[in-house]
Formats: C-alpha cells, sequence, structure tokens
C-alpha cells in the first residue's frame, strides 16, 4: 500500500526555495519584449502532431502568436515534414490562405509565383523581369523542426542552441512509446482572455485550487478524500519539464441522468475505463514511466513541456493545453481533447459533445479566475505573489523562466563551446 | 412558404413531440458554440424544464437515430438530434452548476471549436 503523503512532493524537497514571486512579471511589457527574444525565439515550441499532416501534400497552417508567426507545415513527396514562414519570396504576402489542404504547390494570390510543397520556388511569372532573384535561393523561409512521439516542435532561432532531445532533458526517455498515436482524433477549443499566459501555466502547474474553483466540475471526480488538496505526487524534473502523479475517484457514480446516460454510452476522455485497465488495455495507463508509484486510483500523469504545454494522459485518450502570450496582458488559451477515433454514431457524438461541454467549462472555470488574477495584479496593491510549499511546479516554472530571461536555461552544448574557444 | 399568420409546422418525429416546446429554442441551432451561447442567455428554470423534458428519455431518442444513416439524417431526424444536442448544454446548467453560466466567466462567453477531420451536426 502507498503512502501518498511520502509522495506529495514539496517544493523544499527539490530544494525550491523561491516562494514569492514579482507580479512584475505578469504585468510589464518590458518582461514581455524579453519574454518574446529569450524564452520563444529560443525553446522548441510544440505546434502540432504529425499526424496534422499525415500525407504527401497535407499541409497546415498555424499562428505562433508571441513571435507573431505565421507557419506553414507541410509534408513533401519525399515524406518529410517541414516548416516555412508563411511569407512570399517577392513582395512578402502570406500566401497560404487556407489552415489546412492537400497540395503540390503553393501559389501566391498576389503575383502567382509558385512554391512546391518542400518549400522551393518552382516558378515566376514574366520571370524575364527578375533577373537578380536567383531562385534556389529564394525558396520559403524555413524554420527548424523536429518531432518527438509525433508531436511537432519549431525552433525560431538562426542557429537551436539544444537539439530537441536535449531540450527534453530526459522528459523524452521517461515517456518513449506512449501511445499518443494511438489517439489521433482531437477536437480544438481556443479562447483569448486579458490575462497574462503564466497565470494559466501556473493554474495546471497546481492542484491546490482544484477542490476550490473546481468545486461543482472536477472535485467529486477527482479529489480523494487522502489527497483533499490535490496534492501532485511523485515530482519528477527533466531540466524545465516536468511530471507529477494526479489521482482520482475511482468510485465516481455520476446519478445525473444526462452525464450517467453519457458514460453508457462513450467513457469521457478522463474517465478511468476500469475493465480496460484490469485487462492491460488501458493505453498510458501500461507505460512504465507513468504512475511509477502504482497507485491504484491513478488519474493522469500532468505533463509540463516549457514554456507553454501541458498534457494529460487518460485512460481513453490524453488533453492538451497550450498558452500563448499575445501581450503581458492577453493570452490564447489551446485545448485539444484527444480520442481513439472520430464519432461513429450519433450516440458518439452526442457524447462527444457532451464531454466537450464540459471540458471547455472546466477550463473556463480556470480561465475566468486568470482573468480575475490579472484584474489584482494590475490594481497594483501587491508587488508579489506567493508559492506555498504545495505548490513546488510554480517555483520551478519560475525558477527556470528567470534562467532563461537571463540567457541561459538552455542545455549546455560543451562541444559548440569548445569549439567557439 | 407559410404565410405570416400560419406558424411553422415542425417536422420533429410525431412520437417525440414532447419536445416540441423546445424545438424553436434548440432545433436551429448549429455549432456547439450557438448552443453555448444559448444556455447562457436563458433562464434556469427554462434549462431545467428541457432537462426535465429530454434528460430521463435518451434512450428513446437515440433508439429511433440508430436506425438513420448519421450522414444521411432525414431532416425530422435531423432536426430532432440537433434539440437532443442542446442537452449538452443545458445538462451543464442543470445537473453542474446550478446556474446557466460558469461562474465568473463573462458574459456572453464564446469558444472557438473545431472537430478535426469530423462535421459535427
Amino acid at each position: 500500500m502507498v503512502n501518498i503523503e511520502e509522495h506529495m512532493t514539496k517544493a523544499r524537497d527539490l530544494g525550491l526555495e523561491n516562494d514569492r514571486v514579482p507580479v512584475e512579471y505578469y504585468t510589464s511589457a518590458a518582461y514581455f519584449r524579453r519574454e518574446q527574444d529569450m524564452i520563444f525565439r529560443r525553446a522548441w515550441l510544440m505546434v502540432g502532431r504529425v499526424e496534422d499532416v499525415a500525407e504527401p501534400g497535407d499541409f497546415i497552417v498555424r499562428d505562433v502568436p508571441p513571435l507573431k508567426a505565421s507557419v506553414i507545415i507541410a509534408r513533401g513527396k519525399d515524406g518529410k515534414v517541414r516548416a516555412f514562414h508563411n511569407t512570399c519570396s517577392h513582395r512578402g504576402v502570406a500566401l497560404v490562405c487556407q489552415d489546412r489542404g492537400n497540395a503540390l504547390t503553393f501559389r501566391c494570390p498576389y503575383h502567382a509565383w509558385i512554391y512546391r510543397i518542400d518549400g522551393s520556388l518552382s516558378a515566376i511569372p514574366a520571370e524575364q523581369d527578375f533577373p537578380h532573384v536567383d531562385k534556389a535561393a529564394n525558396g520559403l523561409a524555413p524554420i527548424h523542426l523536429d518531432t518527438w512521439a509525433g508531436f511537432i516542435f519549431l525552433n525560431f532561432a538562426d542557429e537551436p542552441e539544444a537539439t530537441l532531445p536535449e531540450f527534453l532533458a530526459g522528459l523524452d526517455t521517461m515517456l518513449d512509446g506512449a501511445p499518443f498515436d494511438q489517439f489521433p482524433f482531437s477536437i480544438q477549443v481556443s479562447d483569448e482572455i486579458d490575462c497574462n499566459w503564466k497565470n494559466l501555466v501556473n493554474a495546471f502547474n497546481e492542484g491546490y485550487h482544484v477542490a476550490v474553483l473546481h468545486n461543482k466540475t472536477l472535485r467529486a471526480a477527482v479529489v480523494p478524500k487522502d489527497n483533499p488538496h490535490l496534492h501532485y505526487l511523485d515530482i519528477k524534473q527533466f531540466g524545465p519539464h516536468s511530471a507529477g502523479t494526479v489521482p482520482r475517484n475511482f468510485d465516481y457514480d455520476p446519478q445525473a441522468p444526462a452525464l450517467t446516460w453519457v458514460y453508457a454510452q462513450m467513457l469521457p476522455t478522463s474517465a478511468p475505463d476500469v475493465a480496460a485497465i484490469n485487462e492491460g488495455r488501458a493505453g498510458f495507463y501500461e507505460h512504465p514511466g507513468i504512475n511509477r508509484l502504482k497507485i491504484p486510483n491513478f488519474g493522469t500523469e500532468t505533463i509540463t513541456i516549457f514554456p507553454n504545454i501541458s498534457i494529460q494522459p487518460l485512460a481513453n485518450g490524453y488533453l492538451f493545453y497550450q498558452f500563448w502570450p499575445m501581450s503581458e496582458g492577453r493570452m490564447r488559451t489551446d485545448v485539444r481533447i484527444y480520442s481513439r477515433h472520430a464519432p461513429r454514431t450519433l450516440r458518439e457524438e452526442f457524447a462527444m459533445a457532451s464531454t466537450l461541454a464540459a471540458t471547455r467549462d472546466v477550463v473556463v472555470e480556470d480561465m475566468a479566475m486568470s482573468r480575475l488574477q490579472q484584474i489584482g495584479f494590475e490594481s497594483g496593491g501587491k508587488k508579489y505573489q506567493q508559492f506555498g510549499q504545495n505548490e513546488p511546479l510554480l517555483r520551478m516554472f519560475t525558477r527556470d523562466y528567470e534562467a532563461y530571461l537571463a540567457g541561459g536555461g538552455m542545455p549546455r552544448q560543451p562541444d559548440k563551446a569548445e569549439a567557439a574557444e | 412558404m407559410n404565410g405570416p399568420d400560419a406558424p411553422e409546422k415542425s417536422l420533429i418525429p410525431q412520437q417525440f413531440a414532447f419536445l416540441e416546446p423546445f424545438v424553436e429554442t434548440w432545433g436551429h441551432l448549429r455549432t456547439q458554440d450557438e448552443r453555448y451561447a444559448k444556455r447562457q442567455a436563458l433562464d434556469q428554470e427554462e434549462l431545467e424544464a428541457f432537462h426535465a423534458a429530454l434528460a430521463h428519455r435518451l434512450e428513446e431518442v437515440f433508439t429511433h437515430l440508430d436506425q438513420f444513416d448519421p450522414q444521411a439524417l432525414p431532416e425530422a431526424e435531423a432536426l430532432l438530434f440537433r434539440v437532443a444536442l442542446g442537452l449538452t448544454e443545458a445538462a451543464q446548467a442543470v445537473e453542474i452548476f446550478g446556474q446557466p453560466r460558469v461562474p465568473h466567466a463573462p458574459f456572453p462567453h464564446g469558444v472557438a471549436i473545431a472537430w478535426n477531420g469530423y462535421q459535427p451536426h
């Protein structure tokens, strides 16, 4: 029998003594500008899944709000996934205007310059008037891209300071082989909120608020009697990234008629499929890097990837959250609910729509509170916010945030440093 | 075309006439965000009346809908399904919050929703 209290990781267990953080980090335009340069132009940023561009010719366009970047991600005829800035070499137009599609070429709608799916410039109308343009050197501007576990990451530095595996710092090895690819279907919810992006990062990095803020939505399902403040268990650090184990109540048995009916059609992403668990086919539950403690009422392993990702693998899929700054006081939250397949029946569509509404409402609670927090910060009565011993991941994020702003944070690369000497 | 004096005749299948009072409110909404907005705008009493009429009879509704191709629903069944989908929002107000809106959220509040690779009803 696991003694839960022993595994409630406290800040002091991780040597994290930064028990308060300046409010200025959350309200100042100067800090936002430093975040753009020192975090979002340096760290590897997750922007999608390889399933989003499954076939040669498939492309998606994603924006990266803190950098105002519009990015084309495309799978070439050679099967390779590449990323480019969405800007024509001629006069700069963001030439791909669809969110997604399949194409062999991209044609600029302004003057019809044509690019191949691999980004190379294929044709210039009235080419004789552009004798100074070397087509071979005027393809779409590439962005560094790598993938891990099917997730697509970009790096906007001219030369990344670390490779993606170096950046992931062991989180990738712990989760090696985790079955994200078993859950290819997603529903996305996005919203823009008047608050600093780190308010939401912090909300997903502690369970202390769950019994209070989520009293009506989550408490009964996830807050166990032996862990009333939903302390994260067994926190593991990987550079600036982390993972922590979160329990839930397996005896949660909603009696409300609509919810009960939904559960009988198709279990929500978050609900444990007890039969599947018992038969060893419950997706992430079987992975050795997840629930190392083997707690019997395992809910999720909450995985944080610096700077702005939270992933929660569950029995029937996973939840993905990403928090993008737009300015110091405004941000965008993207939530994706991943499941095994698209609805096959109207019953499943109804169940998924219900899960979508329920998941959205929980995030709306977090976003609403983050907005109130921003109002409080900007009111100016407090110079600091405080992080408890039971909020170690907030202290850890702040530690690594400060390291990045100071020019560090990334794994060292002794080879390059030595070569420069 | 119905004249101004002729009330539009609902197409909902006859055995689901008990949902008739809710067709006007829920039957013409086409997206989850429209249903979310409707739920926020209604009184709790209206949401409770809808929930009371439908929540215990979902199985009947879907036993009927099971007979049809989900991608080619006849108009009456499509209307019935859209009314039923209203309960995905109304149930949040009735079974979870005890009020139409998420506490502390802005009003009206909307989010952008995308089902990747599936066209929901």
